[in-house]
């Protein structure tokens, strides 16, 4: 429904995104491949098994990441977040459609270009972490490095370099089974960087960890994510952890993009009921900025009052606001957008979780 | 409040189960009844009994086929091109082992290696893939065969043993990986695989000998056929039970198939392959020693020997030489399997210490071959340290004992179950008309596994009318359900005090474990001497061969059951014994079926060797016709009978369990 409006047009490939997907559809089950672009794809989930005993895991998705861009797909189990991951990297062959990364056709390259393609170029982080259980630390994340045929020195010496990266010194001979779970995932995160890829796929990497590692985890991703700067694909289905880490979130519903946008753009403006549910527990003062709530300057109203830019996240406005006597000025590129007063905040705050209930 | 809901679900459920089974209970008497009534009018009637020596159209064709098969050997091309250079090829193969350990060549009085090298290149081999503990209990056990006067036999089974284990994994391990990897693989050999664990190991004898000649090739081919598919089995287990997430991420991560296998999956599952070696090797063993019936070298010449001469010392002085062969083959291997799977981070001082071990174990090894070489005492098992003579005349005479002063339990026992149970069923089997017979078994097959297993009974039991040797098969039949029910009473009983007990598992443990790695045909001896030639004997042969894993199986069942159903029978205030019977049997009846239909599979194949000890039936017909041409026929369509019941047998137990289950999930 409203996923074809806000995803970007077919045949409009953006020349300069990391990942381009389009049309992309994945299907399970008997004659998979007859079910996208016929009558039977626009069928229910449940009416689609029942008419053809397919399983449309991924139904015509699309949409585009641009470099060094955290892109979320979040969505219920069962909505096809991994298998859309999968897809994108061909460890699921798709049934039709087309993923570009860097311009590259995925999925009209070779067996042996593929092999290439995940041996440089991206790379994937498990939810269960899928260490190799008779390798060491080292040797798990000097793995894609062999199996590319580097050195035994050279593969060595990378790995060390990911292995402080990631906090892991002084573990390099020990097996996984010795750590932790959130040490193992740190493996698991240097594994994926020990390639220097592009672009990283991150399937419900943190869901595993209790709720102290992942916070810590989080903070890893985010401080990697800017110190290198990787392009990366993450999928979660905790809200308040996509919304932390996403430049841009999708969600998803029985296979199919709902809506895709920003962490506000969504918190603003849900495209229905689902999206709506998915969001309730979320403070708005916590994603918003202060343009949702600003509103033209009443004549009766003091126009002194200090300025803030018009980007800022309302909680992080929030002294500002109630510390000044007037109305607070919005502004963008120096020109007024709106003003803010406390008794605004206070309205946004007071239909916060109201129906959570 | 759903579960008490689906609590209150299953019990109405178990009570329809049990309304349909009483019902079921009284049509099987009914049928039993009719079957006796019938029996008793028409006794002797069409009863197809047919003396040792003659034959029937069915056995005269297949002597003849022997026969020119047997005078092809030497002309036909598949012979000259196929089944002669395969055995010429295992032969020296085996050969080339036993001149190294057991059979000097040329004009030599010694192998290559004598005894103390032996000794000490497998306490060698042993330290290095497991323990040093392991390694002194692996000597240990071959200097006891070496005190049993055993040595040069131990020393031929052994050759036999590693040799038909290095070519059965040979073949099977890449066909196992093979069928682990692909669906196609698996689904063509699973027949097979299906039917080699059902097959009794005497019928691989007749048709292996008939094609590669009495002898070592024969002996060790039909070795490999009754192992290899032990090795595909769980070697394709082995790939295919692998966790999915580090193979997924190795493939992404841009692995070929080649490396996958290599750096993944076969490392993963080294483990369980290991396991499978072990399995291989402990059937190899126990196969190597039947094998005697066909000409092979080893333990099992002084076996079969001592059984045909009755002699209780002799055969208990071999036997135990099996026994601690088998102990240490199974004990080495196990120890090998557990440090497999270890990934843990060795300190440098422990490896250091081991790699200096390792150094002067091979030093120690290599100087004892030397020595085993130029010195007499340690090439040749010095004569003062055999024991052996004692050993056996101690054995027979407390054999002897035994059987005059506790004639009541030995004799008194053997009496009642024979004159009691066997007699009146074996008559019932076998003096009632076949038709009747095979009328009655499949319309109990029909009550028991449905009409699909009715219609198998109906048509397997009708070729075997065919073969000729219906009543031969009959009289194994009474002996096979005769054992199975005694396996099955004290199966249970056992089991549920180890299944609910951990310190009567604890105790058990030991003994079943032993009890599964002993090669069948050690417990004929002993089972000889304390019950005479009977088909007493036989019985009681394949009780203890098949308690173990009855057991065990058992045990496993009553454990799963879930103890909160435990918890709710203890807390409505049952006594102990009602929550077995009410609770933790019925519970646990698919396991009691599986553990069935394994104690008739596993009696059978014994049962039939006990044609050895005076027992009758298919078993005799198979092995009289070793040594008497006129009878190779039939010994080859008693083969072919073994199988056929054993096809009958197990599926009639297979339809049981499936309906059951059908039954409790429906
Ligand atoms: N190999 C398969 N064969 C058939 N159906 C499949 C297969 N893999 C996934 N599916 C179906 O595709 C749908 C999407 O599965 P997927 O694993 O992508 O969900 P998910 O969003 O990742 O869920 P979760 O949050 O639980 O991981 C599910 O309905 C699942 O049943
Ligand atoms: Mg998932």
């Amino acid at each position: 429904m409203t996923a074809s409006v806000l995803a970007p047009a077919e045949g409009d490939v953006a020349q300069n995104s990391a990942i381009s997907v389009r049309s992309l559809w994945k299907v399970f089950g008997p004659k998979a491949d007859t079910v996208a672009g016929s009558p039977a794809a626009d069928l229910s989930r449940s009416e689609l098994l029942a008419t053809t005993g397919c399983v449309a895991a991924v139904r015509d998705v699309s949409f585009d990441v641009a470099p060094g861009e955290v892109f979320v797909v979040m969505g219920l189990s069962g909505s096809g977040k991994s298998t859309l991951v999968r897809c994108l990297t061909r460890l699921i062959e798709p049934t039709s459609g087309s993923v570009l990364l860097a311009g590259e056709d995925v999925l009209k390259a070779s067996p042996a270009r593929l092999r290439e393609l995940r041996r440089t170029s991206f790379s994937m982080v498990f939810q269960h972490f899928g260490l190799l259980p008779h390798r060491k630390v080292i040797d798990n994340i000097a793995y894609s490095l062999e199996v590319n045929g580097v050195k035994r020195d050279a593969r060595y010496r990378r790995a060390n370099e990911v292995i402080e990266l990631v906090g892991l010194d002084g573990y390099a001979n020990h097996y996984p089974e010795q750590l932790s779970g959130g040490m193992q995932q740190r493996v698991g995160l240097a594994r994926a960087l020990a390639v220097d890829p592009q672009v990283m796929f991150l399937d419900e990497p943190f869901s595993a960890l209790d709720p102290l590692i992942r916070r810590d985890m989080q903070a890893e991703v985010i401080r990697l994510h800017r110190d290198l700067g990787k392009t990366m694909v993450f999928i979660t289905h905790d809200l308040s952890e996509a919304m932390k880490l996403g430049d841009r979130i999708a969600i998803m519903r029985d296979g199919a993009v709902v809506q895709m946008g920003t962490p506000e753009e969504l918190v603003a403006n849900p495209a229905d009921d689902y999206v709506t549910d998915f969001i309730r527990d979320i403070p708005k003062s916590h994603v918003l900025t202060v343009r949702a709530i600003a509103r033209p300057l009443r004549p009766e109203e003091d126009s002194t009052g200090p300025e803030i830019d018009v980007t800022t996240i309302i909680r992080a406005a929030t002294p500002v606001i109630i510390g000044a006597g007037s109305p607070v000025k919005v502004m963008e590129a120096g020109a007024l957008v709106g003003v803010v007063t406390s008794d605004d905040v206070l309205r946004l705050i007071g239909t916060d979780g109201g129906d959570s209930q | 409040m759903s579960q008490a809901a689906s609590e209150a679900g299953t019990a109405s459920l178990l009570e329809r189960a049990k309304g349909l089974l009483r019902r079921r209970g009284i049509l099987i008497v009914l049928v039993l009844l009719a079957w006796i009534a019938l029996g008793a009018v028409l006794k002797g009637v069409n009863t197809l009994a047919l003396p040792t020596s003659e034959n029937t159209p069915f056995t005269s064709v297949l002597r003849e086929a022997a026969a020119s098969i047997r005078g092809n050997r030497t002309e036909s091309p598949a012979f000259v091109y196929f089944f002669n250079p395969i055995r010429a090829f295992v032969e020296s193969f085996i050969e080339l082992i036993r001149a190294v350990i057991s059979l000097p060549s040329g004009d030599d009085i010694i192998p290559a290696v004598g005894w103390l090298g032996v000794v000490a290149i497998i306490g060698f081999v042993v330290f290095a893939t497991s323990t040093w503990r392991t390694s002194l209990l692996a000597m240990g056990m071959l200097l006891l065969c070496g005190v049993l006067g055993m040595w040069t036999f131990t020393m031929d089974t052994l050759a036999m043993t590693l040799g038909a284990v290095v070519l059965s994994l040979a073949i099977g391990l890449p066909l196992g990986v093979w069928a682990g990897l692909s669906d196609r693989v698996l689904a063509f050999l699973r027949p097979g695989l299906d039917l080699a664990q059902i097959l009794p190991t005497l019928v691989y004898l007749a048709p292996l000998a008939l094609f590669f000649l009495i002898g070592t090739a024969a002996a060790t081919i039909a070795t490999m056929i009754y192992s290899i598919p032990i090795a595909i089995r769980i070697t394709s287990h082995a790939i295919r039970s692998l966790n999915a997430g580090p193979i997924e991420a190795a493939t992404s991560m841009g692995s070929t198939r080649w490396q996958l296998l290599t750096k993944v999956q076969l490392p993963m599952a080294k483990r369980t392959i290991a396991l499978g070696v072990n399995q291989t090797m402990m059937a190899a063993l126990s196969f190597v020693v039947i094998a005697a019936l066909i000409g092979a070298p080893g333990l099992g010449k002084p076996v079969v020997e001592a059984l045909i001469i009755r002699d209780v010392g002799d055969g208990v002085v071999a036997g135990l030489a099996v026994v601690f062969l088998a102990i240490m083959l199974d004990r080495a291997t196990t120890a090998a399997v557990v440090r497999t799977g270890n990934f843990v981070h060795e300190s440098g001082s422990a490896r250091i210490r081991r790699r200096v071990g390792l150094g002067a174990a091979f030093t120690g090894a290599m100087v004892a071959v030397v020595l085993s070489r130029y010195e007499l005492w340690a090439a040749v098992f010095p004569e003062q340290l055999i024991i052996g003579e004692s050993v056996s005349s101690a054995t027979s005479a407390a054999a002897e004992w035994i059987t005059t002063n506790l004639y009541f339990l030995t004799t008194g026992f053997r009496e009642v179950v024979t004159v009691g149970f066997l007699n009146p069923l074996e008559s019932l089997l076998s003096n009632t008309p076949w038709y009747v017979t095979i009328i009655a078994i499949s319309l109990i097959g029909a009550l028991i596994g449905g009409r699909k297993a009715a219609a198998i009974a109906l048509v397997l039991l009708g070729l075997i009318v065919l073969t000729g040797l219906w009543n031969d098969t009959m009289v194994t039949l009474a002996q096979v359900l005769i054992a199975t029910v005694i396996v099955m009473l004290v199966g249970v009983v056992v089991g549920v005090l180890v299944g609910r007990s951990p310190r009567v598992e604890r105790i058990m443990k030991p003994v079943l474990d032993a009890g599964q790695t002993l090669p069948a045909f050690v417990y004929l001896v002993p089972v000889l001497a304390l019950f005479g030639p009977t088909r007493f004997a036989a019985i009681a042969c394949g009780f203890f061969y098949a308690a173990p894993i009855v057991v065990r199986v058992v045990a496993d069942g009553v454990r799963d059951v879930p103890s909160s159903m435990v918890e709710a029978a203890t807390a409505a205030g049952s006594t102990k014994m009602q929550i077995i019977t009410k609770v933790q049997l019925p519970a646990s009846k698919r396991s009691l079926m599986l553990g069935a239909n394994q104690g008739l599979i596993f009696v059978l194949a014994v049962v039939v060797i006990g044609g050895f000890v005076g027992a009758g039936g298919l078993g005799y017909l198979v092995i009289v016709g070793q040594s008497k041409p006129e009878l190779q026929g039939k010994s080859l369509a008693a083969g072919l009978a073994i199988l056929l019941l054993g096809v009958v047998l197990d599926r009639m137990a297979q339809a049981g369990a499936e309906r059951r289950r059908e039954q409790g999930s429906a």
